[in-house]
């Protein structure tokens, strides 16, 4: 690569970047922003002013960490963070165990109805929450009289609601994904496997899933940020702080009357993107072979 | 499948409990015994690990020596001071549990989704025992349980309530109290004086302020009134159509904006509020939330906004004392009919039908308005009582309770005792805050209509006769339903 290809490579990149980045830089500056320096509209945004205005280099003196800890020490912003890891993990392996196997099928199915299947799987798919949030939380309440659970209250204000209620979204969708992955696996791979001894399910562990770990990251990561962003069942099926996921308590607790705790609001989403944009760019190039691995047979 | 039906005796519950399985019509086949076996186990074997859940115990006692009489729910919006939040959670709930042996629990949502989470509550038929609603929420009243039993206590005890209180949840038509007014909120005009005084404005009356308004746009201060979709608009608004005698409905609850001096008055309004926005604002106040105004006032960017104290007690708490010094708090402006204007913040509790623990939910509504004093200093008097004599004194003491306050200038919040006592009413003045008016409300069909005007897609005449047509309509639907 020459110099002149790598500088026309940034030249078009670079401002996507920065682009891309700056809602990130302006989150990180706002959330150690004094109350002072944050509410003058005179004073720039970018950076960290004195009470006249003025940028010093010497920043962390004008700069305050009082919004974070108030967000870990008077808020459970903690326990969101744990609540939503905890109700990610369920729902990324119960998708998986319910995925893996309806992909695979749908994919081998002969004739035209597999496809047909997979189509009408993934059209559950788009049905809006807004549509079913009511009926949902109805039949959450409902599972509660169960013979054996007798709460009226059923599941509502427990992470279980969401753990049930999740897969629902989650498993359209990475079914339909994970079928055009498996279409592209030659089916001779698994024949060969079965000369060998293997039975359908060694063929399917032993061959089949191997081959698919691009296929079946993404629809970790895919099942993973569902959770971390859903709002509207988050909310709705829990009312207790302590209960709540990082998408439903972040905006319930830090958003108070008509007063808006702009500093730690910032603190509370920049602090999970961070592992998340981590995680993203470890695995990127399987991600992007995820995606587009159902795209060519 | 079993049914239970509680009842109230000596402060335990006594729980009937009959069993469908035991009857002799009940019978169970097979197939219904595999079906609601298989079910059980999964359920048991899913929810084993939450036993509160999958049993429906309420685990150990929580305070020694007592014998727990069931756990309350409350619903209530995240309060603008945490503190108040914090106080309320942690020790008034926690010691009026302790002292009626109920375990209660306090759950906070912001108050633009009270509403939603409301009728979500009702679809499940499922939820809270007590649930707080920022203004009067009287399209639920089918679904709440009739409160006059405790509002006749809570009179006896404390005198009368304040007629904003009243006419925010009593039903004329059925007769009854369809929730437990709680607290209000005066909502004082915040200005910034030195502003004001660079133009040489004044804000006694409506007139002055549209005299005000260019001068301040031209100074760089344009004045913050909003008419979009969200409560401070639908209490300005509906205010400004009092102060002009456009009132929407008369005192027996009859849509009269349509006719006469009402819409005479609304008219006026209209134009007023045309001639503010055009010569004062700018397109924004068309898109804002409850909360740009404050935003905006705290940037420093607005000379006038009307809002309850959460402006300038924001600006004590963020430290910015040169904005908080130079914020004035007046009265609503006059208009050319009265000076009135609605309450910020109508706190009104309502009982579901469906709520589990009634008689808990009943007294604590009691206890709490018979102890209000602490709530209103807590809430940096925030929450004025319904009950004006929930304060020994009444408004003599609270007018000294406010004039104490040490921020500068001084006495700045004394003029909150004489908007509350005079000067603030309920959506649907002169009449009650009806279904109608509620779904008026929920629908933001006031703002909508200043909008209309003052963007210029509709005429006065024409926006007032639409927004009767409406109203009408809304009135025949919940006439139909014995509600109005």
């Amino acid at each position: 690569v020459t110099w002149r290809q790598k500088s026309l490579t940034y030249l078009v990149l670079g401002p996507f970047a920065i682009v891309l980045a700056f809602p990130f830089y302006f989150a990180l500056v706002t959330m150690f922003k004094t109350n002072l320096d944050l509410a003058n509209v005179e004073h720039s945004p970018y950076v960290y002013n004195d009470l006249e205005g003025n940028f010093h280099w010497d920043f962390w003196n004008y700069a305050t960490t009082e919004h974070v800890t108030f967000l870990f020490t008077d808020t459970n912003y903690p326990t969101w963070i744990l609540n939503t890891v905890l109700v990610a993990a369920a729902v990324v392996g119960i998708t998986l165990v319910f995925a893996l196997p309806a992909g695979y099928a749908l994919a081998r199915l002969a004739g035209g109805w597999g496809q047909t299947a997979g189509i009408g799987i993934f059209l559950v798919y788009l049905v809006p929450p807004t549509l079913l949030f009511l009926p949902i939380s109805r039949l959450i309440v409902e599972v509660g009289r169960l013979p054996g659970i007798d709460d009226e209250e059923g599941l509502k204000d427990s992470l279980w609601a969401l753990i049930l209620v999740y897969p629902s979204f989650t498993i359209p969708f990475a079914t339909w994904l994970i079928m055009g992955f498996f279409k592209t696996i030659p089916q001779e791979l698994e024949e060969a496997a079965l000369v060998d001894g293997c039975s359908r399910l060694g063929a399917l562990v032993r061959i089949v899933f191997p081959v698919s770990l691009p296929g079946i990251l993404t629809v970790v990561i895919f099942a993973f940020s569902l959770c971390v962003n859903e709002f509207i069942y988050a909310f709705t099926l829990i009312s207790s702080s302590e209960q709540r996921t990082i998408s439903a308590g972040v905006p319930n607790d830090l958003i108070r009357g008509d007063v808006f705790f702009w500093q730690s609001l910032m603190a509370a989403t920049v602090i999970p993107a961070i592992p998340l944009a981590l995680l993203y760019n470890a695995f990127l190039d399987r991600f992007i072979k995820g995606f587009t691995g159902g795209a060519f047979r | 499948m079993k049914n239970r039906s509680g009842r109230k005796q000596g402060g335990a519950e006594v729980v009937e409990v009959t069993d469908e399985l035991a009857s002799p019509s009940s019978t169970l086949t097979r197939e219904q015994l595999l079906k609601r076996g298989t079910a059980a186990a999964f359920a048991v074997a899913m929810f084993g690990g939450l036993p509160d859940k999958a049993f429906g115990f309420a685990g150990p006692h929580r305070f020694t020596q007592r014998q727990l009489s069931g756990e309350l729910r409350i619903m209530t919006w995240a309060h603008f001071v945490p503190a108040y939040d914090q106080w309320f959670d942690n020790t008034y709930v926690k010691r009026w549990g302790e002292q009626n042996d109920v375990e209660v629990k306090v759950d906070h949502i912001n108050n633009a989704l009270l509403y939603s989470t409301g009728a979500s509550e009702v679809a499940a038929q499922s939820g809270h025992d007590l649930f707080w609603f920022i203004s009067p929420p009287s399209t639920f009243q089918k679904q709440t349980l009739p409160l006059n039993d405790i509002v006749q206590e809570v009179s006896r005890k404390l005198g009368r309530m304040t007629a904003v209180a009243r006419k925010s949840t009593y039903n004329p038509r059925t007769r009854q109290f369809y929730g437990f007014p709680n607290d209000y909120a005066p909502d004082p005009v915040h200005y910034r004086r030195s502003y004001l005084n660079e133009v040489g404005g004044s804000l006694r009356t409506w007139e002055d302020v549209r005299r005000a308004a260019p001068r301040l746009k031209a100074a760089g201060h344009p004045m913050g009134l909003g008419m979009s979709n969200e409560i401070d608009s639908n209490m300005l608004l509906t205010s400004l159509l009092y102060c002009y005698g456009g009132f929407i409905q008369n005192e027996e609850n009859r849509i009269v904006i349509g006719q006469g001096k009402n819409r005479k008055g609304a008219i006026e309004a209209l134009q007023l509020m045309r001639d503010i926005f055009r010569n004062g604002m700018s397109d924004e106040v068309f898109a804002w939330t409850a909360a740009s105004n404050n935003q905006a006032f705290l940037a420093g960017r607005l000379s006038v906004a009307l809002n309850a104290i959460s402006i300038c007690r924001s600006a004590e708490q963020q430290g910015n004392q040169a904005l908080s010094d130079d914020t004035w708090l007046a009265s609503i402006p006059a208009g050319p009919v009265m000076r009135m204007g609605n309450e910020h913040v109508m706190g009104v509790y309502v009982i579901w039908r469906f709520a589990r623990n009634k008689e808990a939910a009943k007294k604590f509504l009691v206890d709490t308005m018979l102890n209000y004093r602490e709530h209103f200093v807590r809430s940096q008097y925030y929450n004025f009582p319904a009950w004006t004599g929930a304060i020994r004194g009444g408004f003599k003491t609270i007018r000294a309770m406010t004039a104490r306050d040490t921020h500068k200038p001084k006495g700045k919040y004394t003029v909150l005792t004489t908007i509350a006592e005079k000067y603030t009413t309920n959506p649907g003045f002169p009449g009650n805050t009806t279904p109608v008016m509620d779904e008026i409300f929920n629908t933001f069909l006031i703002p909508q209509m200043f909008a209309q005007v003052a963007q210029g897609k509709m005429s006065p005449a024409e926006a007032v006769s639409a927004f009767n047509r409406t109203a009408q309509r809304l009135y025949r639907k919940w006439r139909s339903q014995g509600l109005v």
